[in-house]
């Protein structure tokens, strides 16, 4: 009995951590620009370049740790954008991340046709002699390749850092007030930009998952909304870097329980099953503004861009 | 004349010329000679009879989906949804017209539009409620929203009202004589661009002379006093944010019946995120969005026509409106930054 339990739960606990891997960095990065005070809805084209420019270098190196290396670099890269616009012209934030999405999904449809349809070598899996046979973990190892722990250990140091380090410490009091922070000493714009482009690495880092690691395809438009998915998951963790995983795992889990669905064969609508992640997240993001305590958690400058 | 208060002839000049650079080097990266594909561009936007039919023909949706942003803007809100407020007005439109479709025009042409408000209503009304009651960022959830209805459609014609004579091909039946909009003969030109032309003047009185104008202006500077004034915020974000489901969802069942012919996942060309960025260029002003919507009506259309005779990118339209949102958001700024340091 309990065998078979674990035999059944090890396959979706994979697929909804894989499923969930892109979206973790995704969603850490803008939580740590949203925690500067700055919303940055140009996520979605930060993933969306990640994805193309990963892939891109991924099928011409065969090598896919340049490839999520060069996602990174093309999301942070694009980030720049965000942070000239809005800091350098102080223009309207979401306006901004608006623009910065156009141009990536207008850019990335261009350079990604010649993309179609390649090849592109994945991350080799974690599994070894040492695991296979193991219950569950030989399972989970067999199917989880690099990108999965990274993502842990990612939201893991996040968390700490912004918790326990004084770096981490400025960043939270430009985020609350970027004028009573800069007239302690704190470089507010400096550390806005740094936090807009460490959220676009990140976003680029994640989008390069999901093409290199997680499809290994590239398809028009692929990211599908998972960077405005991150922005609204941002909220529902409170702003807090630790709760980006489970938010993260619960978006994989209702992605996951489509594609179970469909391959189980039941005669359903692909696309009415394709609408689910986006109402499981909508049902909780409502569920927080519900039963969490009114906007406590959120960088008070945060509040004069997006109330 | 409040039509335009303080119309920033300078700001926009520099605008329009640091669009037109941007958009020449991108023809030059693309290795063509960016003076000749710019004068195509226009050319092919308003150089014949054909050419005006199709830039209206593109106008019209982006000019209601404009309006749809518009009006919720006017109180401060940042809708992103005129995309999913679109389908979800297709949807409901076309639902009308399979029920029956053999009612006369006079009588199926109305309801239509009526059912297409509704359901773009409706599909305002979700994030409105949402905003109004929990304070739930309406931005995040007509973005999301989005996804959906697009899907929505998708499930549909791939499913129940997929027409069984189209080979499979995933679209409805083509719509009878009496659902299709009335449209200039031999042209493109159809209602949509009256009904957008009449709202944008009707709001334009709404927003600026109406009883509620100078309510609703308060309320969108400062919450509070409003409501001492005796405004309700909940109420006037659920009416405002419907409204403009409502103007977006004609947009959908307009697109449908006169230039479609039929329900298709391919209704729109993002003509959603295109009024986004109309109603944000003309700040919400209904009577700007009118030239404005016509201008990005052009460029959309003139990119379409240069994508099939100059092989240019069918791209090409996109990047050239991020281009031209990025730079309206910096041209102002970056002029206000310069005369400071003038007049330091």
């Amino acid at each position: 009995m309990t065998a078979d339990f674990v035999a059944l739960l090890a396959p979706w606990c994979i697929a909804t951590l894989r499923g969930a891997t892109p979206l973790i960095f995704a969603t850490l990065g803008e939580t740590l620009t949203q925690r500067v005070g700055i919303i940055n809805l140009g996520v979605e084209g930060e993933m969306l370049t990640g994805a193309c420019v990963g892939f891109a270098v991924g099928v011409a190196t065969g090598n896919p740790w340049l490839g999520l290396m060069a996602g990174a670099l093309a999301g942070g890269a694009l980030s720049l954008l965000h942070a000239g616009l809005v800091l350098g012209a102080g223009a309207n934030q979401i306006g901004s991340g608006l623009a910065v999405w156009m141009i990536a999904l207008g850019g990335t449809s261009f350079f990604g046709r010649a993309l179609v349809g390649n090849q592109v070598t994945p991350l080799p899996n974690l599994g070894s002699s040492l695991t296979d046979g193991i219950p569950f973990v030989g399972t989970v190892m067999a199917q989880a390749t690099m990108a999965v722990p990274l993502a842990v250990l990612a939201v893991i140091f996040v968390a700490w850092w912004l918790a326990q380090t004084r770096p981490g410490l400025r960043w939270k009091a430009v985020g609350e007030s970027a004028r009573i922070a800069a007239e302690n000493g704190i470089h507010a714009t400096r550390v806005r930009v740094t936090a807009i482009v460490v959220g676009g690495l990140l976003a680029g880092f994640g989008g390069a998952v999901l093409s290199v690691d997680y499809t290994q395809t590239w398809a028009q438009e692929m990211t599908k909304g998972r960077g405005l998915v991150a922005v609204g998951l941002v909220i529902v963790a409170r702003w807090k870097p630790a709760l980006v995983l489970p938010v993260c795992l619960l978006f994989g889990l209702a992605e996951v329980s489509v594609l179970r669905v469909q391959s189980a064969g039941y005669e359903f609508s692909p696309h009415l099953l394709g609408t689910f992640p986006y109402l499981v997240v909508l049902v909780v993001l409502v569920l927080s503004h519900i039963f969490a305590r009114k906007a406590s958690a959120m960088p008070a400058d945060l509040k004069a861009v997006f109330a | 004349m409040s039509l335009v208060t303080r119309f920033p002839v300078f700001a926009v000049t520099v605008t329009a010329l640091c669009f037109l650079f941007l958009a020449a080097a991108f023809f030059a990266a693309l290795g063509k000679p960016p003076l000749a594909m710019l004068y195509s561009l226009v050319v092919y936007a308003v150089g014949d009879a054909y050419s005006v039919s199709q830039t209206f023909a593109k106008t019209t949706p982006i000019l209601l989906c404009a309006l749809a942003i518009a009006v919720p803007g006017r109180l401060g809100l940042i809708s992103v949804g005129a995309e999913g407020q679109l389908h979800a007005g297709a949807i409901f439109g076309t639902g009308i017209v399979l029920v029956a479709p053999g009612l006369p025009s006079v009588v199926l042409i109305p309801l239509m539009l009526i059912a297409a408000a509704a359901g773009g209503g409706l599909y305002g009304w979700i994030p409105g409620i949402l905003r109004a009651r929990l304070d739930v960022n309406e931005t995040i959830v007509t973005l999301l929203m989005n996804y959906v209805s697009v899907l929505v459609v998708s499930a549909l014609v791939f499913g129940p009202w997929r027409d069984p004579a189209s080979q499979g091909w995933p679209a409805t039946m083509k719509f009878p004589e009496g659902a299709v909009l009335p449209a200039v003969p031999d042209t493109r030109i159809h209602l949509g661009l009256l009904i957008g032309i009449l709202l944008a003047a009707g709001l334009h009185v709404f927003f600026n002379h109406g009883k509620w104008a100078q309510k609703i202006r308060i309320l969108a500077g400062n919450r509070k006093v409003g409501e001492m004034f005796g405004l309700s915020y909940a109420f006037w974000v659920v009416a405002l944010m419907s409204a403009g489901g409502a103007i977006a969802g004609i947009a959908g069942i307009a697109e449908v019946s006169a230039i479609q012919g039929r329900l298709q996942p391919t209704i729109s060309l993002g003509y959603g995120l295109t009024g986004f960025l109309v109603a944000w260029l003309a700040r919400h002003q209904p009577l700007v969005i009118l030239p404005v919507s016509l201008f990005v009506g052009a460029l959309v259309a003139g990119s379409d026509a240069l994508q099939l005779f100059a092989k240019v990118p069918a791209a090409s339209a996109v990047i050239m409106q991020g281009l031209l949102f990025a730079t309206a958001l910096a041209v102002p700024g970056l002029l206000a930054r310069w005369r400071a340091y003038r007049d330091r």
